[in-house]
């Protein structure tokens, strides 16, 4: 779905929500930030520099990081595997250092490994390090998705509907480990349909519908706010 | 240059064509409903040709009814090959590439031990030459276009109007649709590879009295198919007719200027352009 | 991980002194010439599967053999280079074609990338077999390329079988250092993320088309030296060297091997190296039984024959923990 009006900012050490009915364009523009769709109109700027129409990879070594909603992964590899190649973007040397092997490749492979065994632990995967990916149940999955995102050191992390699938209880662990993450000086904006989750941890909230944004502030600004009311009644109850 | 000479070689890159967007009709049907790119295509079309030796030429039956049995029979080893290799590797594209290579060197090997590596002539079936409008064309050749042209045609009404036909346009655009709707899945696979075989089966047996049969003789015509279907799309019926025109034009017209060992680099130079500015193709979606 | 360095070494070493020690076994001339070969297809067959790992069927890859027999074959009858330069020059020739090639052709995935470098490797083919017939020797191909002369320095003649198997040897042993080296570094860690999950990796601050055309140069290299030393040990050369038909054979050997490892292509080419042999016998036969090999791994056993002994550890050990459980179950029950 197309957006055709947004403007939006992030403030750093934040957590920003993005909601809004379905199809409202969320998914695009969590696909225009890091890339991975072109834009068309406008520009979007991280840290004062623009990055629109850089690529993916490009996008992440400035330093935001994104999950997908399907929780994809690399699922041929064990979960330690996964975390480890998250964290290229600090990491990543050249063909030439992978092949000579030199002080600073190990040494940076070294704190990779570190930083992945580190992550793991705070998530609980530790006990399933060793397991193939795709084999996991959807909970771990869930937070492998978030330690492969942490894992690149970004300072900005896109959240797809992270609680998606999850019970009650893992949802609140997983907004205990947001809030944590916030603690640590670390930029979340967040796609999500549980608005209990969403009011309850997010600083500010952007509300799109049919590719516009109709309203933006502190959850109790939005849960008040008419035209978001009436976009989500509107579209459960159109004879009211 | 004179007009009727350019004519002349346009008409000649075409009639041969319209055989070749048999063969790529065949592979694109295939890759549409099952999402295979089947290597081995060469196979059934030399298959076709093979049971035109026996049967026109060793057995002596008429020509057009021989024409029945090859596609027949081809669209039954079709079958064959579907049940019992295909139907496993429906959407794994890569994996079924090579399984399809195999299956290339054992069609091959097989045809080299059954009937031996010489070439076999088969006979005109038609004689005499064709003029009209300052161009000539001999009457076999003649017969042969029009006879591809037929078979097309018969495909596309197949296709549009039988129940068969709109099933197998179900799956090719969207299967886990077609399947919610009660479309029998395995019987459109089958169906569909059969249908692609036979065609190829089709052309072999109309290229038999023209170029000789020989069980490598499914090489150059599957080369041709793939440079058609990637010019026209993968996938998409309509773009392996403009992609056998166009390449039945530029091969036609190339063949005034040069050899026709170079005019061949000229279908993959196509080929590339194609991938690089349009990878799915003019009509591919 | 503590085996974690030690497995590649292992296993490189078992393979040079398998390599080194096979002349004390035989002397035979047709042997040491299949080893030669293997030895050049092993080259050959592990650059394709780094290739394979990123998802690419590269079916140019022979084409950059051809690229390096050509331009060292010319450069050592036309310019009088020795032979010692023109199997550097060849195979820097051959990457930098692959920069040019590989640019293009990996602008598109999947089957669409099978076909374009399919024809690439047939527009290769053609213009070494049809254009500038004066240079390249047209349909008739090359003949008289002389032997490489003696090694510069040491003064040692290189013509013998013998010791055009050593030199094909080290080829070889060199070019798995590099290929096992990446593979235990994080160049390969990533390569296979490619095939996996390609933009999950790009999201992840891999550059897919720099990884995947890093992959395509380095396999290109090897095989344009690869294509320099085949020239001068065979003395003639023809397009149809570089065709379909030995491209499949070296993707056969891949992918029967197995493309989740760099061991797979290793087991792959030494088996059907060994099994083509006694194939060759049975004439047309040999292309069934291979076909048919073909047909059924990549039915019943996909990953290839290097990822079987994992399988079946898995299976094994599957088992033992459903027994596992179900003696507990056992226990409990009411």
């Amino acid at each position: 779905m197309a957006v055709s009006d947004l403007s939006m900012s992030v403030i750093k050490g934040t957590i920003h929500g993005l909601i809004g009915p379905n199809g409202a364009g969320k998914s695009t523009v969590f696909n225009l930030i890091p890339g991975v769709l072109p834009l068309t109109q406008g520009e979007i700027r991280f840290k004062g520099e623009r990055i629109s129409g850089l690529r993916p990879s490009e996008v992440c070594r400035r330093g935001i990081a994104r999950t997908f909603q399907a929780t994809t992964l690399f699922r041929e590899y064990t979960v330690f595997q996964n975390v480890l190649v998250a964290a290229h973007r600090l990491a990543a040397p050249g063909l030439g250092s992978a092949l000579v092997w030199s002080r600073t490749y190990r040494g940076r492979e070294q704190a990779a490994r570190e930083r992945a065994r580190t992550l793991l632990a705070a998530l609980n995967l530790a006990a399933v390090a060793d397991e193939v990916a795709g084999s996991l149940p959807h909970r771990d999955q869930k937070a492998l998705v978030l330690a492969m995102a942490l894992a690149t050191g970004a300072e900005l992390v896109i959240l797809d509907e992270p609680m998606a699938g999850l019970a009650a209880q893992e949802k609140d662990a997983t907004t205990e480990a947001l809030r944590g993450l916030r603690r640590e000086g670390l930029t979340i904006l967040l796609v999500e349909h549980d608005m209990r989750a969403v009011m309850g941890v997010c600083d500010t909230i952007t509300v799109l519908d049919h590719g516009v944004r109709i309203a933006e502030g502190t959850p109790r600004e939005i849960q008040e706010n008419p035209a978001v009311i009436e976009a989500y009644l509107g579209v459960e109850d159109p004879g009211a | 240059m004179s007009i009727d000479l350019l004519v002349q070689a346009l008409l000649n890159g075409f009639g041969l064509a319209m055989v070749y967007v048999l063969v790529a009709l065949g592979l694109t049907l295939i890759f549409s409903i099952l999402e295979v790119i089947n290597f081995a295509h060469g196979e059934f079309y030399m298959l076709g040709g093979y049971v035109t030796y026996y049967v026109f030429a060793v057995f002596g039956l008429n020509y057009f009814a021989t024409l029945g049995v090859a596609i027949m029979v081809v669209g039954l080893a079709g079958v064959v090959a579907e049940r019992l290799v295909f139907r496993h590797l429906r959407h794994k594209t890569l994996n079924a590439f090579i399984v399809s290579l195999g299956l290339l060197w054992v069609l091959q090997a097989s045809a080299q031990l059954s009937f031996g590596v010489l070439d076999k002539p088969v006979p005109s079936a038609f004689s005499g030459i064709v003029r009209g409008f300052g161009v000539i064309m001999s009457m076999e050749r003649l017969v042969v276009t029009l006879s591809a042209i037929v078979l097309i045609v018969a495909l596309y009404l197949f296709l549009k109007w039988s129940g068969p036909g709109r099933a197998m346009r179900a799956v090719a655009q969207d299967a886990d649709a077609a399947a919610l709707q009660g479309v029998n899945i395995e019987l459109v696979s089958a169906l569909g590879f059969g249908i692609g075989c036979a065609l190829a089966g089709g052309a072999g047996a109309l290229l038999a009295p023209v170029f000789a049969v020989s069980p490598a003789m499914g090489a150059l015509p599957v080369v041709k198919a793939f440079i058609i279907i990637i010019v026209g799309g993968m996938g998409s019926l309509p773009g392996a007719v403009l992609g056998g025109l166009l390449l039945g034009c530029v091969e036609g017209i190339g063949s005034l200027f040069m050899g026709s060992a170079a005019v061949n680099v000229l279908g993959f130079l196509m080929v590339i352009v194609v991938l690089l500015v349009r990878p799915r193709g003019l009509l591919g979606a | 991980m503590p085996s974690a360095a030690a497995r590649p070494a292992v296993g490189f070493a078992l393979l040079a002194l398998a390599g080194l020690a096979l002349p004390l076994f035989t002397r035979d001339a047709y042997h040491l010439d299949v080893a030669t070969t293997m030895a050049m297809n092993l080259s050959l067959t592990m650059g394709l599967r780094l290739q394979m790992s990123t998802g690419q069927i590269n079916m140019a890859h022979i084409s950059f053999m051809g690229i390096g027999a050509y331009t060292s074959a010319l450069l050592v009858t036309r310019v009088g280079l020795s032979f010692w330069a023109t199997l550097w020059i060849a195979a820097g020739v051959a990457a930098a074609c692959a920069v040019l090639i590989g640019s293009l052709a990996l602008r598109v995935s999947g089957p669409y990338y099978f076909l374009i470098s399919f024809a690439f490797s047939e527009v290769v083919r053609l213009f070494f077999n049809n254009f500038f017939e004066d240079l390249f020797g047209g349909p008739s191909g090359l003949v008289g390329i002389p032997k490489p002369t003696p090694l510069p320095g040491l003064g040692l003649a290189v013509e013998g079988k013998l010791e055009l198997y050593y030199l094909m040897l080290v080829l070889f042993l060199l070019a798995a250092v590099v290929f096992i080296r990446l593979e235990y570094s994080r160049f390969g860690l990533v390569a296979s993320t490619i095939r996996q999950a390609d933009l999950l990796a790009e999201t992840l601050g891999v550059n897919v088309f720099r990884h995947k055309l890093a992959t395509f140069v380095l396999g290109s290299l090897v095989a344009g030296l690869a294509g320099a030393f085949f020239v001068h040990s065979h003395q003639v050369l023809h397009s149809s060297d570089f065709g379909l038909e030995p491209m499949v054979l070296l993707v056969v050997f891949t992918v029967i091997g197995g493309t989740g490892s760099v061991w797979g292509p290793v087991v792959g080419t030494i088996l059907l190296g060994v099994a083509v042999e006694f194939l060759r016998q049975l004439g047309h036969y040999e292309t069934l039984v291979l076909g048919g090999v073909l047909m059924l791994t990549m039915l019943f056993a996909p990953e290839g024959l290097i990822a079987l002994p994992g399988k079946v550890a898995r299976r094994v050990r599957h088992r033992r923990t459903r027994k596992a459980a179900t003696a507990v179950g056992v226990g409990l029950a009411p």
